[in-house]
């Protein structure tokens, strides 16, 4: 008998392989090989040495892309906070009606494809559009250049993102017990004291997750700062698409992928051993 | 201080809200570039839209692709996710690391990998191309919200199911699957969503061929901003408006019938 | 005549045993509780019966015939989780239905029976209902009744009324108890509360530790427990460890109250250790000795009153004593004060070491 229940518990440590194989195999075929080949294109493309990395590290064009990517993230992050937070603030606060309408509102907003937002900046900020006609009506006589330009792309992305870090605040403060901040109240907390000591420390795991998020995304966004932004001020996706569609440079292409993917994991790495990478998008 | 934040708040609403809606008018006008307030009104481009065959082609394309990668991403991802929520094995611990990374992977990076990959089997600018790379993107998510469903089924109602005489097969079929059907429903729409939306890796494998609506969409808007874009984008709003709003409306009508039984 | 039965069951998980050596017979038609505390082993001899989990070692027959092997849904045992583990996406009626069904019976017939026998959980008319728009006591009663409808050689039921509020565990306890005699039923029922065991079972089995206590019943468990776990465990008690002095006459002594005298018995020899128990509610409590029983002096320290009857604790020495009092009995002591409590040489029960 016991040998009867260590044959069956053996078959039953076999059964989540099996159901785990067919994914597991995709993965490796479809989505880490291309991936490996990617940091072997990096050092073989054109000829095998470590020429593109020496070139992407030190050439003063692609370190001032690069610099500009993470001032570029950062600014759109730290806007992305300055929008979310009142907003998530806003329905946490509301009645239940007034937050469902605004979580319809963002969640629509997430919903809508990144190509259709980035298409309505197009719109709003276009020489005949209705940001222009208003300036013009205000009797500006030389209406700005609001279209492919660093402000355009940047305020694109604060809008197409704000929904992550809106949702990730919100889900942290919806679960804020009331009676905590009464009591800090009857403690004496009133106005920005009561904010810096008792609120924002409550949904500072909140506001962690939305930055990482938005940071992340906005280092590899491709969409919007090619289709908005001004293409003197590139960033690294919209370069890294230039080698490969223009240039068919897939060696130099390869090396700066993989230094943003290196990025990427890092950061991502950082706050996995923190918090845990599912917490990330759950 | 509570005051500030709820004006701010306010404007932030409008500041999301609005560009959503400005799509809607701009697809009734009658301009033939960006022009707003539109200058007349027509429904002229929504003809354009749907007798255009190069942009219905792309619409196909998506639609086909979509859900061919919604298939094979369940296929995959449906047995993998009951594996991992419940048995615990050596392993585990990478293998729900493995189904998260390509989110966590920049789309450009993967781009660039399926480009000379795909190539070196020559199925760049197919179909199956565009198909097997969303499926490696919609996998993590369907496999988010399934393993949250997963999570969150009581166990109880399988034993109760086999206490009743129902072999393992018959209860997976009778009682898992149609308690867990509304979780399969929305993982399934979250990976065709993934696919219907992705650009950068189409735009890079997807060609002539295989040209997806959103590659279009990028080609048409980063060229000569057709207004017919406005009528897709207002098409997608009013597809995410229907998707968002009828759950809520049906749970409320369920919600409704459930009062009703129990007065 | 033995209709289930347990012969040397043991479980353990590595190192720990859940179960030791557990034997057990239940005659057909009985009604029989497992209780003890959680962590005790009852749950998983109930698993183990039920086929969810796989004994180390052991035996489970019903009428002679080994249940080894047999899948869960091979055994033909209704069950009633503790969270009733009714289908959601299924009505009432259909729940009770679903045995049937997997059993092969058309469905005409099938929801026909399923209705008959809502009807005899008190459930006419519900059939159409989900387990959502049902209360807690009518989804208990359709587990119940979807437990029974086919038939089931043995009706397990895993604290089915824990969730249930007061009023409603009582009313259920009545119910289970007439369905169960009505279709005659052998069951087994799985509690932590004493007084649910109490009032509802031919047998009580007493788990510990991954052993069995004690099989008895009600009262002979509440008189006569075998162990002082037993002892504290069933109602309330006075438990005092004593040195027997004199075996044949029945006197012990114990360091705070002095000699006591008990009910003789061979179950311990003099010079023993041994454990004496005394029933809150056959201690008496007087301003002066009473004769004819036993009178030690208490100090009262705290009066607990419930109305119909009050809880008087107090010290004898250092030894603290619980004296169960009726209610107008307690007018005559107040906190703080002494007081004489006295009892019956037969009311004090050796419980051996």
């Amino acid at each position: 008998m016991g040998i009867g229940i260590a044959k069956l518990s053996q078959r039953t440590n076999l059964w989540p392989w099996l159901l785990l194989t067919p994914l597991a195999l995709y993965m490796a075929v479809f989505f880490l090989v291309p991936l490996i080949d990617v940091a072997i294109m990096s050092v073989t493309e054109p000829r095998p040495t470590l020429a593109n990395y020496q070139r992407v590290l030190t050439g003063s064009l692609y370190l001032r892309v690069f610099l500009n990517t993470f001032i570029t993230a950062a600014v759109v992050t730290f806007a992305c906070l300055l929008v979310g937070y009142p907003l998530a603030y806003l329905m946490a606060s509301s009645k239940p009606r007034t937050a469902t309408l605004i979580l319809l509102l963002v969640t629509m907003s997430f919903w809508t494809s990144f190509l259709v937002r980035t298409y309505a900046w197009m719109v709003l900020l276009g020489n005949n559009g209705p940001i222009i006609w208003f300036l013009q009506a205000l009797g500006m006589q030389q209406s700005p250049q609001l279209l492919f330009t660093r402000f355009s792309s940047t305020l694109a992305m604060v809008h197409i993102l704000a929904p992550y870090m809106v949702m990730n605040i919100y889900s942290v403060m919806r679960k804020i017990d009331p009676v905590l901040i009464r009591s800090a109240e009857s403690l004496g907390a009133k106005g920005l004291a009561l904010f810096r000591h008792v609120y924002l420390p409550l949904t500072a795991p909140g506001i962690a997750n939305g930055s990482v998020l938005v940071f992340v995304i906005c280092l590899g966004f491709y969409v919007t700062p090619v289709l908005l932004g001004s293409p003197r001020e590139q960033m690294v996706a919209g370069l890294i698409g230039n080698q490969i569609d223009e240039f068919l440079a897939f060696g130099m292409g390869s090396a700066m992928a993989m230094v943003l993917l290196v990025v990427t994991l890092a950061i991502l790495t950082v706050y996995h051993r923190r918090f845990g990478l599912d917490k990330l998008w759950g | 201080m509570n005051r500030f934040l709820r004006w701010l708040g306010i404007a932030v609403v409008i500041f999301i809200a609005a560009p959503l809606v400005i799509v809607v008018p701009m697809s009734f006008s009658n301009a033939r570039s960006l022009q707003f307030p539109p200058p007349g009104y027509w429904l002229g481009y929504y003809q354009a839209y749907f007798t255009d065959w190069s942009w219905l082609r792309p619409t196909w394309n998506s639609i086909l692709i979509a859900t061919a990668t919604t298939v094979l991403t369940m296929a995959l991802v449906v047995p993998a996710t009951f594996a991992l929520v419940r048995h615990r094995f050596r392993g585990k611990g990478i293998a729900d690391l493995m189904m998260l990374m390509p989110l966590a992977v920049p789309h450009i990076v993967m781009a660039v990998g399926y480009y000379s990959y795909f190539g070196s089997f020559g199925i760049v600018h197919t179909h199956l191309g565009v198909i097997l790379a969303h499926t490696c993107l919609s996998v993590p998510i369907a496999f988010l919200v399934l393993s949250a469903n997963l999570k969150g089924f009581d166990r109880t109602l399988e034993r109760a199911a086999l206490s009743l005489g129902a072999s393992p097969t018959r209860t997976f079929i009778h009682i898992t699957l149609p308690i867990l059907r509304p979780g399969l429903i929305i993982s399934a729409l979250f990976a065709f969503i993934q696919s219907f939306d992705e650009t950068v890796v189409a735009i890079f494998i997807s060609g002539r061929n295989a040209e997806t609506l959103p590659r279009k969409m990028f080609d048409s808007i980063r060229q000569e901003a057709d207004p017919v874009i406005a009528v897709i984008s207002t098409l997608l709003f009013a597809a995410v408006i229907l998707g968002v709003t009828a759950p809520l409306v049906v749970a409320r009508i369920r919600n409704k019938r459930a009062r009703l039984a129990a007065a | 005549m033995s209709y289930l039965k347990l012969s040397g069951i043991s479980k353990s998980y590595g190192q720990f045993n859940a179960l030791e050596a557990v034997d057990l017979d239940i005659a057909k038609g009985e009604f029989v509780t497992f209780l003890g505390p959680s962590g005790s082993g009852k749950t998983t001899t109930l698993m183990i019966i039920a086929g969810f989990e796989s004994a180390t070692s052991g035996q489970v027959e019903i009428e002679n015939r080994s249940l080894f092997g047999l899948a869960p849904h091979q055994r033909n045992i209704g069950i009633v989780f503790q969270n009733y583990g009714l289908f959601p996406h299924k009505t009432a009626a259909q729940n009770v239905y679903f045995p049937l069904q997997m059993r092969g019976v058309k469905k005409a017939p099938g929801l026909r029976k399923a209705e008959e026998m809502l009807e005899l959980v008190g459930l006419k008319d519900f059939g159409h209902r989900h387990p959502k728009e049902l209360s807690g006591g009518q989804q208990q009663r359709v587990a119940l009744a979807r437990a029974l409808v086919f038939e089931p050689s043995l009706l397990l039921l895993d604290e089915p009324l824990g969730a249930l509020d007061k009023n409603l565990r009582e009313q259920m306890q009545i119910e289970i108890k007439r369905i169960q005699r009505a279709l005659g039923v052998t069951t087994i029922f799985v509690t932590h509360d004493q007084s649910e065991a109490m009032s509802m079972s031919d047998r009580i089995v007493v788990f510990e530790k991954g052993h069995i206590q004690q099989v008895a019943s009600p009262l002979e468990l509440y008189h006569r427990p075998q162990t002082r776990f037993v002892a504290g465990f069933i109602g309330e008690s006075n438990l005092i460890d004593v040195k027997i002095t004199d075996a044949a006459k029945g006197e012990a002594r114990n360091g705070a109250i002095g000699p006591i005298d008990y009910a003789v018995s061979d179950r311990a020899s003099t010079g023993s250790e041994a454990t004496l128990m005394i029933r809150p509610e056959h201690i008496k409590l007087s301003r002066n000795p009473v004769g004819g029983r036993q009178n030690v002096r208490m100090k009262v320290e705290t009066i607990v009153n419930y109305g119909d009857n009050a809880l008087v604790v107090g010290k004898v020495g250092d030894h603290t004593m619980r004296v169960r009092v009726l209610g107008a009995d307690v007018v005559i002591i107040q906190e703080n004060e002494e007081c004489c409590i006295s009892w019956q040489r037969d009311s004090v029960y050796l419980i051996a070491k």
